[in-house]
């Protein structure tokens, strides 16, 4: 069978989800780069793998798979090798991870993803700031976040659902909150601070997937400069410079 | 291990997935009724079953668990007999339909859920009508349409991803189009007549499911003629709706 090929952009979470998990169960596979700064996302060539034109993507052989939470399903069902933790093959805890995955899509990333884009990345995308929506966002940013500290944190594991060891749903979850990483120092730990169990979580799926995690991240934390360099130079009176940051709709 | 119990309330489309299964599926199953419109999804009882208080949620031995999604998924395993159609044992078609359901979450529903709300159910939610957020909300109901008649009902198949016979996938997602019944007559037949394959798939799912899909929906044609005989008195009137309709938060 040839390699698994991953169509991703690093600097969406989903295709840093599914590219950690790929390296840290050493699965062979080809990282294409879908830049979605370029737009490339929507060439006939990409759209041709995926037609909603998002990424990340799979091809295995014949088979085309998008949806990230689908496809890490996927990867720790078809290969082998991968310890059983990632997605347990126990019906109850299979379920129950199934469950916060499930959660995810309209709670945690529905205020995350708009929040971060309102609050810092429309401008650099050539977009205006829309303090409503941003506003809008960051209810249930927190209300998401409350509920990981005090439902889905709860017990003594350092994971979610009380796990040992970290699941598919933590690697997800954990990706989309780093995101926040781009907001600036007050507005982070405004939101995050009074949540110290989500913290110290982040802190365990970091180490339990180092050094991937941090590798994989890397293109956040320039693209956090940049963010920072442009506003230090807005407050000195320079002109705003046409941006050739890196940054992607899919965030 | 006991009888399982599903907590639901009919008026919820994913309460209605949830039970239509289980009845097609010959599950012996006792159903819970937790009525929104009278806050017993608030209860501190039924917050002891789900801790996020939505419907539906199941118990079954000592698991508990919440998520439609999650629970359909989670009985199409636990329990035998099942036919195999539901939840593809084979991981490729697995794996699509787990696509589809995940993607399920940000476009349909949110499309869907959203603009019923905000053009018919907000005044018997005790809210008013909000036509910037039903603007909205009606654009991602369209293009999830559009992405459901143009990609997922691609094929001659009948069903999802070319099924040929239904999947949780299409029970999950017809259930929930179900809720635009409530909408009146001309809008509803605006947004939903230019997608001929997606009209036939509702008839398909229906008629697949039945008696079951017909009974299990039988409390949302009386909502709907509720706000037809107020729309109509409306008109005659000129007099605002009360607030009198049991109203359903998670509808």
């Amino acid at each position: 069978m040839l390699k698994v090929k991953v169509y991703a952009d690093r600097m969406s979470q989903p295709s840093r989800a599914v590219l950690i998990f790929c390296k840290v169960n050493g699965i062979e596979f080809d990282e294409i780069k879908v830049e979605i700064s370029k737009r490339q996302q929507l060439s006939p060539e990409f759209a041709d793998i995926n037609p909603f034109k998002k990424l990340p993507a799979i091809v295995d052989g014949r088979f085309k798979l998008f949806e990230s939470h689908a496809i890490l399903i996927y990867l720790a069902s078809a290969f082998p090798g991968i310890p059983d933790h990632w997605y347990p093959a126990d019906l109850s805890r299979r379920a129950r991870v199934h469950s916060v995955l499930d959660w995810h899509h309209l709670n945690l990333r529905h205020g995350a993803a708009p929040f971060v884009l309102h609050t810092v990345l429309a401008p650099v995308l050539g977009l205006p700031l829309n303090p409503q929506a941003a506003a809008e966002a960051e209810k249930i940013l927190i209300s998401s976040l409350s509920k990981l500290e005090n439902i889905w944190l709860k017990g003594n594991g350092r994971y979610l659902l009380g796990g040992l060891r970290p699941s598919i749903a933590d690697l997800s979850l954990v990706c989309e909150i780093m995101q926040l990483e781009l907001l600036d120092e007050k507005d982070q730990e405004r939101i995050l601070g009074p949540h110290k169990k989500v913290q110290q979580w982040i802190e365990s799926t970091r180490d339990a997937t180092r050094p991937h995690f941090d590798e994989v991240h890397k293109v956040l934390y320039k693209v956090k400069e940049i963010i920072r360099a442009k506003k230090s130079n807005q407050g000195d009176g320079v002109m705003q410079s046409r941006t050739k940051t890196p940054l992607a709709s899919k965030m | 291990m006991g009888k399982l119990k599903v907590y639901a309330d009919r008026m919820s489309q994913p309460s209605r997935a949830v039970i239509i299964f289980c009845r097609i599926s010959g599950i012996d199953f006792e159903e819970i009724k937790v009525d929104i419109s009278k806050g017993q999804h608030l209860s501190p009882d039924f917050t002891e079953v789900n801790p996020l208080q939505k419907v539906p949620a199941i118990v079954h031995g000592s698991l508990k668990l919440s998520e439609s999604h999650a629970i359909l998924v989670y009985l199409a395993s636990a329990f035998t007999g099942i036919a195999d159609h539901w939840y593809p044992t084979e991981l490729s078609r697995r794996s699509k339909i787990n696509s589809v359901m995940d993607w399920h979450h940000s476009n349909l529903r949110n499309g869907a859920v959203n603009y019923a709300i905000n053009t018919t159910l907000a005044p018997a939610l005790g809210r008013q009508l909000n036509p910037k957020a039903a603007s909205e909300a009606e654009k991602v109901l369209l293009s999830s349409l559009k992405t459901l008649e143009d990609i997922w009902l691609d094929g001659d198949g009948g069903f999802l991803c070319n099924g040929i016979q239904p999947s949780l996938a299409d029970l999950s997602m017809v259930c929930e189009l179900m809720q635009l019944e409530v909408l009146d007559e001309r809008d509803r037949n605006r947004i939903l007549s230019p997608y001929k394959k997606v009209l036939q798939w509702i008839e398909n799912t229906r008629t697949a499911t039945n008696p079951h899909f017909e009974e299990v929906h039988n409390i949302l044609y009386k909502a709907k003629k509720k706000f037809e005989q107020q729309r109509a008195r409306t008109a005659e009137t000129g007099t605002s709706p009360s607030n009198k309709t049991g109203g359903y938060s998670k509808i």
